[in-house]
C-alpha cells in the first residue's frame, strides 16, 4: 500500500514547500510513490487522516499552531521537520529567552487586546512534541529532501550531513574566508548541505542552516574577536538563525565571558 | 443565515481564510481572515546592520525573496550614498525579471489555471493538458536557473549585495540563459493563445474602473523607480509612502490594510499592464493590443493575462539584458562608510510595489518599515468577494466556495509576507 504523506506550513516563508514544489517534473514520479493527502500549498481536496510520514515547516508562534501540531503527532508515525524554522525556530526566534519579547509586541500593537489568537515568542517543532528526523535549511536542499524522502517510504532512516559547511567549502578548494579573507564566516559552525554556496560566491555564511552538533563556538568567537567585533556583536551573529539550539550553544560563551 | 466559511484557502502562499455571511439574501459581511503566525520581523531588524538586515528580510517570504532583498539594497544605496555600475543594475534587472518570471508562472500554471477549467490541482489538470503544464512549468524552470545564476540559490540567495554582488555569472552561463530564454518565447504565446480561448467569469466584474497602482518605470516596461503612478494620472515619490497607501489595523486579520483616498486599489501585474501596458514592445506588445479590453480594468481575475503577458515580456527582453552584461566587465565592490540616515527603496515585487524604508544611526538601524503588495491588496480582495457573493446569492454553498476562492487565487496573495508582522485591535463590540 502507498505510504499517506501529509506536508504542512507554519510560520516561516514557506520557502521549503516551495523548494519542494520547484522541482517541477522530478516531483511528479516522487509524488507517484506515495499518496499526498495533504499538502494546502500546492493542492485543493486535502484529506486530514491517519498518516505515514509528516513533513512540517516552519516554527510554532501561536497556541491555535500548537494545537494543531500536537494533533498532527498523534495522526502521524514518522514527523519530520523541514527547514531552519521547523528544526531551530529559525530567524523569528534569534532573541528568544531575552525577556524582551512582551516589549517588541507592544511595540508592534500597542496594548491593544488581542483576540484572534494567542501569539507567544517562536520556537521549534521539538519544543512540544517528539521529532523523527531533522531536515534543515534556510531553505531546504531538494537534493537532500528527496533523499531522505526516498529512505522513509521504503522504511529506511535517511541520510543527513552531520559535518559542517566548512567540509563543503574545502571539497570545492574555495579560499577561506574567515581565516585568508578576515571575514565573519560561519562555515566552521554551521550545518552543512547548502553545498556551501554562498562560500563559493564569495559570501561568508550567515549560519541559516543552524548549528552543527560540537560545533567549536569558543575557536570560532575568538576569530571573529580578532577581526574586531565585540562579543556583542559575535553573539548577534551567532544567534541570527540557530534559535533554540544557538541560545544554547552561546550560552557557554557568555559564561566564559563572565569567568 | 447562510454563512460560508472556508478555514484554509488551498493553493496559495500562507494561512488564509475567508468569511461570507449571508443573510435575507443579502451580503451582511465578507472577511478574509489572515491566520498567518506573527514573526515581528521589523522589530528584529533594530540594531542590525545593513548587511545583516540583507541575509534577514528575504527570509520574508521565499516567493518574494530577491524582491525583499532589492528593495532593501535600493533604501540602503540611497542612504550610504553609493551609485552603482551599469553591470550591476543590468544583473539586478535580469535577477528581478528571473523573479517575476518564477512567481507568474508558478502563480499561472500550478496555482490559478486548474481554477478556470475545474481541476482541484495541477495534478488533475495534467492528465488533459500536459502540453500547456509542462511549457508552464519548463519557464519556471528557467527562472530557477536565472534566480540560481545570478543570486546563487533558488531561494534566499545571498550573492546580490550593497554596492553589487559577491560573483558574477560567466559568459557560459549568460549565453544558456539567453538561448533558453529565446527557446520559450514561443511556448509563452501559447500559453497566451490558450487563456485568450478561455471565457474570463464575470461573476466578480465591478461596474466602475478599478483604482491601480504601480511603480514608475520610465520610458520602458519595467519593475523599478522612485515614483508611483496612480490611475488617473496622478504620480507621487516612493518618499511619501505611508500617504500612499494609510497602513491601517482591522480586527478579523493578522496583516493591515491600506486604502488611498479611502478608496482600496489593486497593485500587481494587473496594475502595471493596465498603467504602463503601452511602453511594452514586440510580441507583448502585440499581444496587449490584441488582448487588452475595458474588462481588465474591472475583473481582477485578468491578473493571470496580465502576469502571462508579463512573462513573455521578460523572455524577449532578456537576451538583449544578457548580451549588455557580457560587454561589460565586473566593478569592484565598494565599502561603504557606516553613516546615519534614512530613506525609502521601492521595486515592484511580482504582487505589486514593494516599500522598504530604514533609518540607521551609525550604521545600525533604529527604524524600519515594510509595506508589502498582499496588504495594500487585501481590502480589494475583500470588496471583489463581496461582489462575487452578492452576483452569486442564489446558489448553493457547495457552488460558491470554489468562486471565491478563485478571486482570492486571482491576486496571488502571499500571506507570510503580510503578516511578516501583524497588528490587531480588540473588537469591542464582541
Amino acid at each position: 500500500m502507498k505510504k499517506k504523506i501529509g506536508i504542512y506550513g507554519f510560520t516561516g516563508c514557506a520557502g521549503d514547500q516551495l523548494t519542494i514544489i520547484h522541482s517541477e517534473d522530478k516531483l511528479i514520479p516522487f509524488f507517484d510513490k506515495v499518496e499526498i493527502v495533504s499538502f494546502r500549498m500546492a493542492q485543493s481536496n486535502n484529506k486530514e487522516c491517519e498518516l505515514d510520514i509528516a513533513f512540517i515547516e516552519g516554527s510554532i508562534t501561536t497556541e491555535e499552531q500548537k494545537k494543531r501540531l500536537i494533533e498532527i503527532r498523534n495522526r502521524t508515525d514518522i514527523l519530520v521537520p523541514i527547514g531552519t524554522c521547523a528544526c531551530f525556530g529559525g530567524i523569528q526566534s534569534m532573541k528568544l529567552g531575552d525577556g524582551k519579547y512582551m516589549d517588541r509586541y507592544r511595540k508592534v500593537y500597542g496594548n491593544n487586546k488581542i483576540t484572534i489568537d494567542k501569539a507567544f515568542e517562536s520556537l521549534p517543532l521539538n519544543s512540544f512534541v517528539k521529532v523523527d528526523y531533522c531536515i534543515p535549511g534556510c531553505p531546504i536542499s531538494s537534493l537532500q529532501f528527496f533523499s531522505a524522502f526516498t529512505k522513509l517510504i521504503n522504511d529506511f532512516r535517511p541520510v543527513l550531513y552531520e559535518f559542517p559547511v566548512c567540509t563543503e567549502c574545502k571539497w570545492h578548494e574555495n579560499q577561506c574566508l574567515l581565516t585568508e579573507k578576515n571575514l565573519p564566516c560561519l562555515g566552521p559552525i554551521t550545518r552543512a548541505g547548502c553545498g556551501a554556496v554562498c562560500l563559493d560566491h564569495s559570501i561568508p555564511c550567515v549560519g541559516c542552516w543552524g548549528p552543527v552538533d560540537e560545533a567549536n563556538i569558543a575557536y570560532e568567537s575568538k576569530l571573529f574577536l580578532k577581526q574586531g567585533f565585540s562579543s556583542q556583536e559575535i553573539i548577534k551573529k551567532f544567534r541570527m538563525f540557530g534559535g533554540k539550539a544557538s541560545q544554547e550553544l552561546v550560552k557557554s560563551l557568555i559564561k566564559n565571558e563572565n569567568k | 443565515m447562510k454563512k460560508i466559511e472556508i478555514d484554509l484557502i488551498s493553493r496559495v502562499e500562507g494561512h488564509g481564510g475567508i468569511l461570507v455571511k449571508i443573510d435575507n439574501n443579502n451580503v451582511e459581511d465578507v472577511k478574509v481572515n489572515i491566520y498567518e503566525g506573527p514573526r515581528l520581523i521589523e522589530q528584529l531588524l533594530i540594531g542590525k546592520d545593513y548587511s545583516e538586515c540583507l541575509n534577514i528580510v528575504p527570509r520574508i517570504c521565499a516567493i518574494c525573496t530577491l524582491s525583499h532583498r532589492y528593495a532593501s539594497i535600493r533604501a540602503f544605496e540611497k542612504i550610504l550614498n553609493i551609485s552603482i555600475k551599469k553591470k550591476v543594475s543590468l544583473m539586478r534587472y535580469l535577477m528581478h525579471m528571473g523573479e517575476i518570471i518564477e512567481s507568474n508562472s508558478l502563480h499561472v500554471f500550478v496555482l490559478a489555471l486548474p481554477d478556470f477549467f475545474g481541476y482541484p490541482s495541477i495534478t488533475g489538470m495534467l492528465q488533459d493538458h500536459k502540453d500547456i503544464i509542462m511549457s508552464g512549468l519548463k519557464i519556471k524552470e528557467f527562472a530557477n536557473l536565472i534566480m540560481r545564476k545570478t543570486s546563487a540559490r533558488m531561494i534566499h540567495g545571498e550573492n546580490p549585495i550593497v554596492g553589487g554582488f559577491g560573483k558574477y555569472p560567466t559568459n557560459k552561463e549568460l549565453n544558456e540563459i539567453k538561448r533558453k530564454a529565446t527557446e520559450l518565447i514561443p511556448m509563452a504565446i501559447n500559453a497566451l493563445e490558450f487563456l485568450s480561448s478561455v471565457s474570463v467569469p464575470t461573476f466578480c466584474e465591478r461596474k466602475e474602473f478599478i483604482t491601480f497602482m504601480c511603480l514608475n518605470s520610465g520610458e520602458e516596461f519595467g519593475f523599478v523607480g522612485d515614483t508611483v503612478l496612480v490611475s488617473q494620472g496622478e504620480e507621487r515619490d516612493i518618499e511619501e509612502y505611508e500617504k500612499l497607501t494609510n497602513e491601517r489595523v482591522v480586527s478579523h486579520s493578522y496583516a493591515k490594510r491600506c486604502t488611498y483616498k479611502n478608496k482600496t486599489f489593486t497593485v500587481g501585474a494587473l496594475a502595471r499592464i493596465n498603467l504602463l501596458g503601452e511602453r511594452l514592445k514586440g510580441e507583448s506588445y502585440n499581444y496587449f493590443k490584441k488582448m487588452y479590453n475595458k474588462r481588465w480594468k474591472k475583473n481582477p481575475l485578468y491578473n493571470n493575462h496580465a502576469q502571462l503577458l508579463e512573462i513573455l515580456f521578460a523572455l524577449e527582453k532578456i537576451p538583449s539584458v544578457v548580451d549588455d552584461i557580457k560587454r561589460l566587465k565586473d566593478p569592484a565592490l565598494e565599502i561603504p562608510e557606516m553613516v546615519s540616515g534614512e530613506a525609502t527603496g521601492a521595486v515592484e515585487a511580482p504582487r505589486g510595489t514593494l516599500y522598504h524604508y530604514y533609518n540607521i544611526e551609525n550604521g545600525l538601524i533604529k527604524k524600519a518599515d515594510i509595506i508589502t503588495p498582499t496588504e495594500q491588496n487585501l481590502d480589494e480582495m475583500e470588496r471583489f468577494l463581496r461582489i462575487t457573493a452578492e452576483n452569486l446569492l442564489k446558489k448553493s454553498k457547495k457552488e460558491i466556495e470554489p468562486e471565491l476562492e478563485m478571486v482570492v487565487r486571482a491576486y496571488d496573495p502571499c500571506i507570510s509576507c503580510s503578516a511578516h508582522l501583524i497588528k490587531v485591535v480588540h473588537e469591542t463590540s464582541s
